[in-house]
């Protein structure tokens, strides 16, 4: 799980509606790969980037050289770009957990992948 | 696919007509494709196979996504009269041989130097060099001599050593890629070695595949009319047949609307991807499902029913800037669509989520497009109906103003119990 994809997820216990998000992150192992740069796509994520929630999950995992907001005109700023495209796509959770901020449900992730299916006393529905 | 892809000067000047297979429902996509990937002219689709003229080479032509085999066009006539006798009608099929013997072997000269300039960019690209095409005096036994079953084999091997260098844990490309070189090179050794033999027009062994369908195939049997071919062939131009491994094989198909005679352009349907290992839904599909979404850089892009993700490798294999996501919730299909985005180096562009299609853990409107291949009840049931999972859909499409503009995009497929294919948008 990459920290672009944390950025999107929420919790959907029931009756936990928005402040089911962001998800707390605590990782047991977490991987660096080297992906290709791409800073057309950096920049068009960046506006999408809820980043209170990055900077938290980013504080968890101790990076480095994480960008607190964005600069003005970042679409041509590599620099920022580059940092950007490290944090959000670069690093990988392998295995840890997402906690529910309100509910406190955790959530597990095994090979990557977040389990976030929900019983059914757990659904909003 | 970018048009500009297309390089009108490094296949057969002029340009070769082919005709493709394509599935049921495919053909537009087909024709559209062959028209943006390969600036094909002279498009046109009669019952069953797309034909068109372009002037790319086999490297563009192996890229084809929604076709299921490509064939060089020998021949196409109009159907042979099904009414006459018997005998009238063989002869019409020997005809097919001895009217015009210059088209067959024109066809054949076509096809070798397809082969040929195949052969060429592969070597030259792993030298680093840009394709010398004024070597036609110093061309090296490589070229001229190879047959196409030694090309396929080293397609085979290309393949192999690919899936090989992909399953590898880490990403140090260029020691698997120097590897992969040396593997072909010395494939590529020994097939000159062994093709060293047949050099003249001669030597050329071959096989029918023949189709008879419609009104003559009530009349003949395939085989039949194969045979007949076959032994035309073997008079008019000398060659022998070989029903195991021929070098050239020749594809014949008679039905009510046409007789159309080709030659098989690679041994695997096009339809058979290098680079997924096992596959879901059908590749052609995925493929067309995935083009109808029009994905730019930066497009969230999920498929909430994702089982082996084949969706989402055709589309992030031909649209790699967006954004991926696939969801399931079975162990055992996200575990095979892992090892799929694994042996098809699309891990980091695809990510994965177990989650449940009517409970996305996404704030509403955060997706760009849905693509999903939903389960009808054949292979896979539904948990929950239709209407509560198209309605989590709904919620999380990034829907402007309240109705569908070109900023969100569903598109998926329903297969009915009469397995049509319908698609709503």
């Amino acid at each position: 799980m990459k920290l672009l994809t944390h950025n999107l997820l929420s919790s959907h216990v029931r009756g936990v509606g928005p402040r089911g998000f962001p998800l707390r992150l605590q990782a047991t192992e977490v991987r660096v790969n080297p992906v290709e740069f791409n800073p057309d796509f950096v920049a068009r994520m960046i506006p999408k980037v809820e980043w209170a929630a990055l900077l938290e999950a980013a504080d968890t995992l101790h990076l480095a050289e994480v960008p607190r907001a964005p600069t003005e005109g970042y679409e041509h700023d590599e620099d920022f770009l580059r940092k950007m495209h490290h944090v959000l796509l670069e690093v990988e959770v392998l295995e840890g957990t997402l906690q529910c901020p309100e509910s406190g449900r955790l959530f597990p992730i095994s090979r990557g992948i977040p389990n976030m299916l929900l019983n059914d006393e757990e659904t909003e529905t | 696919m970018a048009a500009a892809r297309a390089e009108p000067g490094s296949g057969p000047a002029g340009g070769a007509r082919f005709f493709c297979t394509a599935g049921r429902g495919l053909e537009p996509f087909l024709m559209r494709e062959v028209r943006v990937r390969l600036a094909a002219t002279q498009v046109e689709y009669v019952s069953g196979k797309v034909f068109f003229t372009t002037c790319s080479d086999l490297n563009m032509l192996k890229k084809l996504k929604s076709a299921e085999r490509l064939f060089l066009l020998i021949k196409k006539l109009f159907p042979f009269t099904a009414s006459s006798s018997k005998g009238k009608i063989l002869n019409e099929v020997q005809q097919l041989v001895n009217n015009d013997p210059r088209s067959w072997l024109d066809a054949i000269s076509t096809w070798k130097n397809l082969l040929k300039l195949g052969v060429r960019e592969e070597l030259s690209q792993r030298d680093a060099k840009p394709p010398k095409r004024k070597m036609r005096e110093n061309e090296t036994i490589i070229a001229k001599k190879l047959k196409t079953e030694e090309i396929q084999k080293i397609e085979e091997n290309h393949r192999e050593c690919q899936l090989e260098e992909q399953t590898e844990d880490t990403l140090e490309q260029r020691d698997s890629t120097t590897r992969r070189d040396k593997l072909e090179k010395e494939e590529i050794q020994k097939e000159v070695e062994k093709a060293a033999g047949a050099h003249s027009q001669e030597d050329l062994t071959f096989r029918v595949s023949c189709r008879c369908t419609g009104t003559i195939g009530k009349v003949f049997t395939s085989q039949e009319v194969g045979r007949i071919i076959g032994i035309a062939l073997m008079k008019q131009f000398g060659w022998k047949a070989d029903l195991r491994n021929p070098n050239l094989e020749i594809f014949v198909h008679l039905n009510d609307i046409y007789t159309v005679a080709g030659i098989p352009m690679f041994r695997a349907p096009l339809a058979s991807r290098t680079y997924i290992k096992t596959a879901g839904l059908r590749s052609t599909i995925a493929w067309a499902m995935a083009s109808l979404a029009e994905i730019k850089v930066g497009t969230f892009v999920l498929d909430p029913m994702c089982g082996l993700g084949t969706i989402l490798l055709e589309a992030a294999k031909e649209w790699p800037d967006g954004y991926y996501v696939g969801a399931d919730v079975s162990d055992s299909q996200l575990l095979g669509a892992w090892d799929n985005l694994k042996a098809a180096g699309l891990n980091d562009k695809i990510e994965l989520l177990k989650v449940s299609a009517i409970e996305l853990p996404l704030p509403s409107e955060s997706i760009d497009i849905i693509i999903s291949d939903i389960p009808f009840g054949k292979k896979f049931k539904l948990g929950k109906d239709i209407k509560t999972i198209l309605q989590e859909m709904e919620r999380s499409l990034r829907w402007q103003r309240g109705s569908f503009l070109p900023g969100a995009r569903f598109c998926g497929f329903f297969k009915n119990m009469e397995s049509d294919l319908k698609i709503i948008r």
